[in-house]
């Protein structure tokens, strides 16, 4: 298995440096899919970012992809900057065991406290 | 057509800043043409700016007395902004510290995403490239965007920064003229939230997206700019504003005001070493 074929999709050629958007990611899975071997490989050596959307959306993809029964693809994500491999690990870590998420409340105020806070000067 | 003096801010705060954009589009209808007369402004941000000028965008409304400011909207391509990667470039080349307006298409695809890796890394580069400091820039741009695409059904989203040399702090605007968010948890969900619940919702993490692994983006982006960099976080749809900061949370209803999509602007102050956001984000 190791001399399996593999390719090796640029990360930052198809999509760029900082990867930012969900639907964008949909580009890469063609890309993926087009691939003629099984094993492909996203080089993110020259991407500098991933947001968390968009590495959420990739880890979907990767697990949809190992999934098919035609097609199959088992995709690595390979040559990832501190940055990069830090997103994917809090976004897969939180795919496995989320985490409860802080509640929120906010102090309701009226519009004239606002207009009156923005004639007082902060220096 | 009627005619619209923009309220000079009071001061340089985001509050004053928000106070000005409500005291101008008070009263304004939806989609009503209208000219916005600058002539008495003195100090341009970017909260008040780039609601403008996708307003502008949206409306075909005009500006007058702009002299004063020509130099600046020029440089900043107020109110049509850029929209390739090209015209950023060569916008930057002409004038290294100040990046332009950038109008993101949903239909440019690839060339969006590159178009806001430009973005990005110029302000990252104007604010000095702190080693360590860079996710704490790129996480709440990247996740503010990304939402327009997802969720505004809109194709368009504009985006503008500013950093203050001298007060050392960066002011960030993302805006749409998209469906705001009531109407996403309408249209999503079946669910009749008032744009003050729709904002709680959003700050909660209920995602109309199916999946418990959504809903994150904007929360954490608020926890980052307050929690990890001490900033301050605007988030307006419809008749209501959130404005977060480390140590509370206001909601503000804004009578006869109603914007139609979504603003988010937050300042930070400039990093002076590296941070680390992943705590916060979930």
């Amino acid at each position: 298995m190791e001399n399996e074929a593999k390719t090796t999709i640029q990360v930052a050629i198809v999509l760029a440096k900082i990867v930012g958007s969900r639907d964008l990611a949909d580009t890469l899975k063609e890309v993926i899919l087009k691939a003629k071997t099984r094993l492909v490989n996203l080089d993110f050596s020259e991407v500098d970012f991933i947001s968390r959307s968009a590495a959420h959306e990739l880890l979907l993809i990767k697990e949809d992809l190992n999934r098919k029964i035609l097609n199959k693809k088992e995709v690595n994500f390979i040559n990832t900057k501190h940055d990069v491999t830090e997103m994917i690990r809090v976004v897969a870590a939180n795919k496995a065991v989320p985490k409860n998420r802080p509640t929120f409340k906010a102090e309701k105020i009226n519009i004239n406290s606002l207009t009156k806070e923005s004639q007082t000067c902060p220096c | 057509m009627k005619s619209l003096k923009i309220i000079k801010p009071n001061n340089d705060t985001l509050v004053a800043q928000l106070a000005s954009l409500y005291l101008t589009f008070k009263g304004v209808l939806p989609k009503e043409i209208v000219e916005f007369d600058l002539s008495t402004l003195n100090f341009i941000c970017p909260l008040l700016v780039l609601p403008l000028a996708a307003y502008i965008d949206e409306t075909r409304s005009k500006t007058i007395g702009t002299e004063k400011h020509q130099s600046y909207l020029s440089t900043i391509k107020f109110p049509d902004g850029i929209d390739t990667v090209n015209s950023f470039q060569q916008q930057i080349q002409l004038d290294k510290n100040f990046v332009p307006i950038s109008v993101l298409r949903k239909d440019s695809g690839t060339d969006r995403e590159k178009l806001e890796t430009q973005f990005i890394m110029m302000i990252n580069k104007i604010l000095g490239s702190i080693q360590g400091a860079q996710s704490s820039i790129y996480h709440p741009i990247t996740e503010l965007v990304t939402n327009i695409f997802d969720h505004s059904n809109q194709d368009k989203g504009y985006l503008f920064g500013q950093y203050y040399p001298t007060k050392k702090f960066l002011d960030i605007c993302i805006v749409d003229c998209g469906r705001g968010l009531s109407k996403v948890y309408k249209e999503e969900k079946g669910l009749n939230y008032s744009d003050e619940e729709s904002i709680e919702e959003v700050m909660r993490g209920n995602s109309t997206k199916p999946g418990k692994e959504r809903g994150y983006g904007v929360r954490t982006s608020k926890r980052v700019v307050c929690e990890a960099l001490g900033g301050e976080f605007i988030l307006i749809s419809g008749n209501t504003a959130l404005i977060s900061n480390k140590k509370r949370e206001r909601m503000v209803s804004l009578p006869n005001f109603y914007w139609q999509g979504v603003v988010a602007s937050y300042r930070i102050p400039q990093p002076s070493g590296p941070i680390d956001i992943y705590p916060y984000l979930e």
